[in-house]
């Protein structure tokens, strides 16, 4: 058992579950492989992430998951399916926090694995490096590495950051982020956030005109990269 | 007519329908006029005796009767003037004798000194002497009261004759009546009369009232939907005209129900089977994948390595063509519902971009996403407009990956609002490597014209596409 590495896996077919949970190991993952849906929801309960097979034996995946995430809401659950994607986005994805459609290629699995890890779990005692900053998630902690010295952030600023730092890698939305961070619908031409992160930016870029933490996404939004 | 396996319709007895119901009521109507009008006679006088009991008894009480007023008054004259000449003793002889004949009558004479005689009986209201006042009241408070009074001149016709004059006296209920109580029972025959029609109106109102009610609540019971959007049966009342429509509306209803059945079973049927056929296609090609992969971990020759690459991109390609042909099919037989919402699009668009920026970054295809701020609605399904941009998208990298460009913009189209993917490629006309039987695009307009847009693509002789998606109307 690693903490919070721990991945729950329910695989029918013995080729893929083998060779699926082996190369997960080998990524540094503890992987428990469940060849059926029967003791599913018992397992889940010390696992960080949850990889379901649509088509399982008995209980369908949907099932399972549906279980899983009614026990345990906060445990993210990744949809494998080797069905018709329009058929399952339909029925699956309600629940299910993120989807993928066999054949996947492993690397792939392994993104997607560590995003809802990251999104989902419990912030990782080792601080995460982000060219100058070091990032204690845990305590809540920003660090200029080169100076040494604290970054304090204010409530909105931080939980920007926090925001993009969950979904470390990918591309956030404007909508997306003033919708996460506010809890309110974002209105059109709204300047709120570009203010704020223009604040962030000031605090946490060596040269804020050319930022290297925040990227912004021409047209699309803004993204954190390791 | 009966079709073979048609509803368990009972065979039709005449006496259950409508029609033999109301010819009863209007036989009943024909045959009780004639007793109705004795019946309604017999009824009144049955309630006069009832209610006025006292006016028959009185009636019955009767027992003497002397005739006509008329009669009594010639008799009486006749008897006057045969006692012309009479002693006094001998009037009151045959005055007597005629009080025998009449015992409820007052007789009494007054001689021609104004004396009076005899009374039969005696009444202190006859003056022993009568003076000629007297004489006047007494005719004047006679006239026509009761009793039936009449006098007469002894031995005169007309005139008195000096003997005086004779009186008698008869309460008139001893007078022959005419038949005024015989009106008193037919006082009510109008009423039974009236009463009995009105019987016969209210039966038809009833049985026209019953059969409207029927009709209303069959209409309001067919135009009732279910909660799988099918008319619900209706229940069965009396087995009449009106029974038999609904015997056969609820057959016409389960019939529907049950194709509405079949087409789901075949529609599942169909689905399981796209799902089975998915399943068995991809999980070898999974396994495949994966077997390919531990290569890597091999040490390979350049050739090698480049070979892997070659069948892993085949993989894909062939996981893709299967998820375009059974997706085609499940759209092109009209079995995907789409849930048609306003929505802003450019919304959409900005989060599916997100999606696919780290892979043209990785293809190194340059983004210009160039959207405006206000939003654009249109009324989509976000799931299928993801899968248009989605095939789009992965069209773009695929076959005009080389252009190294994406542009996504809003422009001015025939008057209308158009979203604009634009690429440097080599156009449609060049033989793309990866080129593949265009089910992405067949599915993208499947799903474009279920949301009521449209695709338009102009290609460039110098390279590039653009492909322009609007509102059909």
């Amino acid at each position: 058992m690693i903490p919070g590495k721990n991945i729950l896996y329910i695989e029918d077919d013995r080729e893929i579950g083998e060779w699926v949970s082996e190369d997960l190991k080998e990524r540094g993952y503890s992987v428990t492989w469940l060849t059926s849906g029967e003791r599913a929801v018992e397992e889940a309960a010390s696992c960080n992430l949850v990889i379901l097979d649509v088509m399982l034996p008995g209980l369908d995946g949907f099932t399972v998951g549906q279980r899983i995430k009614k026990q345990y809401s906060g445990l993210p659950v990744l949809m494998l399916s080797a069905r018709t994607s329009i058929d399952d986005k339909l029925q699956g994805l309600q629940f299910a926090d993120d989807y993928l459609t066999k054949p996947f290629h492993p690397d792939e699995l392994a993104a997607r694995a560590e995003v809802l890890l990251r999104r989902n779990g419990a912030p990782s005692a080792e601080p995460l490096e982000l060219r100058h900053l070091l990032v204690y998630e845990k305590e809540n902690i920003i660090k200029n590495r080169e100076s040494g010295e604290e970054i304090m952030l204010t409530g909105k600023q931080f939980h920007i950051f926090q925001y993009l730092l969950r979904h470390l890698g990918q591309i956030m939305t404007k909508e997306q982020i003033y919708e996460a961070v506010w809890g309110e619908p974002y209105l059109d031409g709204d300047k709120t956030l570009m203010v704020h992160i223009r604040h962030l930016r000031e605090k946490l870029e060596r040269d804020p005109a050319v930022p290297e933490i925040i990227e912004t996404i021409r047209g699309i939004g803004y993204r954190v990269r390791v | 007519m009966r079709r073979p396996g048609g509803p368990p319709f009972k065979k039709f007895k005449f006496r259950n329908s409508l029609l033999s119901r109301y010819l009863g009521i209007i036989g009943f109507a024909l045959v009780f006029i004639p007793i109705l009008i004795p019946v309604s006679f017999l009824a009144s006088w049955g309630v006069s005796r009832v209610l006025f009991p006292a006016d028959v008894e009185e009636k019955t009480e009767i027992v003497r009767s002397y005739g006509s007023g008329l009669k009594l008054e010639n008799a009486w004259h006749n008897e006057a003037l045969s006692l012309g000449g009479k002693t006094p003793e001998e009037i009151n002889v045959r005055l007597r004798a005629l009080k025998q004949d009449y015992p409820d009558a007052v007789i009494f004479w007054v001689d021609g000194d104004g004396l009076t005689r005899l009374q039969l009986p005696e009444r202190a209201s006859i003056p022993s002497k009568w003076r000629p006042e007297d004489a006047i009241t007494y005719m004047k408070q006679a006239v026509n009261s009761d009793p039936f009074t009449t006098v007469a001149f002894i031995g005169g016709k007309e005139q008195a004759a000096g003997q005086g004059f004779m009186v008698f006296e008869l309460p008139r209920k001893h007078l022959n009546q005419s038949t005024v109580t015989r009106e008193g029972d037919a006082r009510f025959y109008g009423f039974f009369m009236f009463l009995m029609f009105a019987f016969f109106i209210l039966l038809s109102y009833l049985f026209f009232r019953d059969i409207r009610k029927r009709l209303l609540r069959l209409e309001s019971g067919m135009t009732r939907t279910g909660p799988n959007g099918l008319p619900v049966r209706i229940p069965m009342g009396r087995p009449d005209e009106i029974g038999r429509l609904e015997l056969a509306f609820n057959h016409m209803v389960d019939e529907l129900d049950d194709s509405r059945r079949r087409e789901r079973e075949e529609e599942e049927l169909r689905k399981s089977l796209i799902s089975n056929l998915s399943h068995d296609l991809r999980t070898p090609l999974t396994v495949l994948g994966g077997q390919l992969y531990s290569f890597h971990k091999e040490p390979l020759s350049d050739q090698g390595r480049q070979s892997l690459a070659l069948m892993e991109t085949k993989i894909n390609d062939l996981s893709g063509l299967i998820d375009h042909l059974l997706s085609y099919n499940l759209l092109a037989s009209g079995r995907y519902a789409l849930n048609l919402e306003s929505r802003d699009v450019l919304r959409v668009v900005r989060v599916s971009a997100a999606a696919w920026y780290p892979l043209w970054e990785k293809a190194g295809i340059e983004a210009d996403i160039n959207l405006p701020e206000t939003p654009l609605h249109w009324r989509i399904d976000e799931q299928g407009f993801r899968r248009v941009l989605d095939n789009l998208f992965q069209n773009l990298v695929r076959h005009a990956g080389s252009g190294g460009y994406v542009g996504i913009s809003v422009e001015q189209r025939h008057g209308r609002t158009a979203l604009v993917i634009a690429d440097r490629g080599p156009g449609l006309g060049a033989a793309s490597p990866a080129k593949g039987a265009g089910l992405g695009l067949q599915i993208v307009d499947l799903l474009l014209r279920e949301m009521g847009l449209v695709r338009e693509t102009e290609s460039y002789a110098e390279g590039g596409t653009r492909v322009f998606i609007y509102p059909a109307v």
